[in-house]
């Protein structure tokens, strides 16, 4: 079942262009000259419930505006969109109870005051029943394990508490379908792995529909079967991550470690030689060759330790960018 | 209280009445600004005893002014210093408020988080106001005890209930009015992102015309009659003269009634500037 629809939306943004410095200044407040920005343009996607789709692409690309075109926040140029049956700019009270919004800079809790107070007016705005409010909220704290930090001031917590903090008081309403802007932005790694899989769980545990962008392509890579790429407005790929590292990167990486020097030029016979400095040596091959220009490798050389890796998702992902470039 | 609740709750241009359920949202709404306060204790005590000093001074002017048994413009000491005591009082019950954070929480796109949820932004800032207002309203009285206990003022006690009665009634009118007025002062945020300097000037506005810093009746008759028709008069003057019983019945009525219509008047712009601002602001996304 589909539960999220968009259909040829589009978003374009007046923005008043001025010239730099005081003069320009001065000259903008009698004749602004406006410029339009298509931030998004005709982006058609379909998401079905307890799907978790990741949304990539660089900055200014057009992804946290279709988040706010789909969370009610904006309304949309063009196109239609639509949301558990809802179309989200009527931002009816129906509708946002079954929603949430998370943007990993931007804070909804009291900043003075223990986010429990947050907890409890997000209790009340949404009207959750006691009962339901203390299960959740037993579970999402223990599963993030901030329980001993509840009743602290978030003002006093890390960074990484605060997010946890901001998930949780985002999720006491058991949304159905969530939208999560950079939710692991400024995290550490070992903070992004826990929020990463609490993530997981809880798709899981609800069948929540959950769409995300994240720089980090960790995020991407650990949560999203299906990714959306889009820049400049525009969707480039939908689909399988798998699928888009098999097309876009249908090559695997050797590093070797080698025992004693070689003569450099019989490397490249093997592949495109990224790096060579003594010991180390990294080739890029084709995917498919993979294992027998492996074992070659071990046969003609003195190799101390061999990996086969599979490429970077962020060179994937540069690379198909550089690919579709603008024009 | 259905008052206040039913002039808030607007939906689409309808008034609705507010169910009992999303009461108790507001009311934590209220603890919650009512601890933050307590979070920041030395800079709100700073803050009264600013307070405190501004009617110190006014106070210690007045008395000299009047002293030696002058009547200045028709006041005597006491109904001069009275007017001055009471003033301090109905500027710390109508004036306090928390809606200057608005300009800011639209400019740095916070708003966002209150519009995906299912909760209306104004009464929330309402109710935040409601707890300010209830914490400045408790320390105003502690410091105006101990203002009597230093300097034994020459006080009009008033007696009369229905007065009181009158009083009271002018106060909330005054906070509601003084409510749509200051939202819509911090509503330029969401074109401007420099609220500020139009808030000091509305700051000097106010407090000149409201009566806070001297009562208007001083003033010549034909400015003073003109004054009656701003709503400015309403949140310090009309209140405090009320408090003193020097209003005529028909000054009382009438002055009701103005406040009546500022109130209608001013919600209704206010509502108007909210839904025009947040068209721009769903423009432009924040």
């Amino acid at each position: 079942m589909a539960v999220i629809v968009t259909d040829h939306l589009s978003k374009h943004y007046q923005v008043h262009k001025k010239e730099p410095g005081f003069i320009g200044s001065i000259k903008s407040l009698f004749s602004r000259k406006y410029e339009t920005v298509k931030a998004v343009d005709d982006v058609s996607f379909s998401i079905n419930e307890g799907e978790v789709v990741g949304f990539i692409g660089p900055n200014g690309a057009g992804k946290t505006t279709t988040l706010k075109c789909l969370s009610g926040l904006l309304y949309p140029t063009k196109g239609k969109v639509s949301v558990l049956d809802f179309i989200p700019f009527n931002r009816k009270s129906a509708f946002l109870k079954q929603i949430s919004l998370v943007m990993g800079q931007k804070n909804q809790l009291w900043w003075d005051l223990p986010a429990m107070d947050t907890f409890l007016l997000n209790k009340e705005i949404y009207q959750i029943p006691t009962g339901q409010f203390e299960k959740v909220l037993g579970d999402l704290s223990d599963r993030l394990g901030v329980k001993d930090i509840l009743h602290i001031p978030v003002r006093k917590l890390s960074l990484g508490q605060r997010m946890k903090m901001e998930l949780i008081a985002s999720l006491l309403h058991s949304p159905k379908v969530l939208f999560l802007d950079e939710p692991t932005i400024g995290l550490d790694v070992v903070m992004q792995k826990t929020i990463r899989a609490f993530l997981k769980e809880y798709n899981q545990a609800y069948n929540a529909t959950i769409i995300l962008t994240s720089h980090y392509m960790g995020d991407v890579e650990a949560l999203c079967k299906r990714v959306i790429v889009i820049n400049f407005g525009k969707i480039l790929y939908d689909g399988l991550l798998s699928d888009l590292v098999r097309e876009h990167a249908p090559y695997k990486i050797i590093k070797i470690i080698l025992s004693e020097k070689i003569d450099e030029k019989k490397l490249p016979e093997f592949g495109e030689t990224r790096s060579y400095s003594y010991p180390e040596w990294e080739v890029r091959i084709k995917h498919e060759n993979a294992n027998e220009i492996a074992s070659k490798i071990l046969k003609q050389f003195p190799v101390e330790d061999i990996t086969i890796e599979d490429p970077q998702m962020e060179d994937v992902i540069a690379g198909f960018f550089s690919a579709n470039k603008k024009g | 209280m259905s008052l206040l609740v039913f002039f808030l709750q607007t939906k689409k241009g309808k008034i609705q009445r507010v169910s009992k359920k999303y009461m108790k949202a507001y009311w934590t709404v209220a603890k919650n600004t009512w601890s933050e306060v307590l979070a920041y204790r030395a800079s709100f005590i700073l803050f009264r005893v600013r307070e405190l000093l501004q009617l110190f001074s006014t106070y210690f002017i007045w008395y000299f002014v009047t002293s030696e048994n002058r009547v200045f413009f028709g006041y005597t000491q006491a109904t001069m210093l009275t007017y001055v005591i009471v003033g301090a009082f109905v500027n710390d019950v109508i004036f306090s408020t928390r809606t200057t954070a608005i300009a800011s929480e639209i400019n740095e796109g916070n708003l966002s988080n209150f519009l995906v949820k299912p909760f209306s932004y104004l009464q929330y800032h309402f109710w935040r106001d409601f707890g300010d207002k209830a914490m400045n309203i408790i320390f105003s009285i502690c410091e105006l005890t101990v203002f009597f206990f230093l300097l034994h003022p020459p006080f009009i006690f008033q007696h009369n209930f229905l007065l009181i009665f009158l009083f009271v009634l002018s106060l909330l009118f005054g906070l509601i009015l003084y409510f749509f007025i200051s939202i819509l002062i911090s509503f330029i945020g969401f074109w401007s992102n420099e609220g500020w300097g139009p808030r000091f000037i509305f700051y000097q506005t106010v407090g000149f015309f409201s009566g806070a810093l001297f009562p208007l009746d001083i003033l010549p008759k034909s400015l003073y009659s003109l004054f009656q028709f701003s709503p400015f008069t309403y949140l310090t003057y009309f209140p405090t003269k009320l408090y003193l019983g020097e209003l005529s019945q028909k000054e009382i009525f009438q002055g009701f009634l103005l406040m009546g219509i500022w109130i209608i008047v001013m919600n209704r712009i206010a509502i108007f500037v909210w839904k025009k601002g947040l068209k721009t602001y769903t423009a432009q996304g924040r």
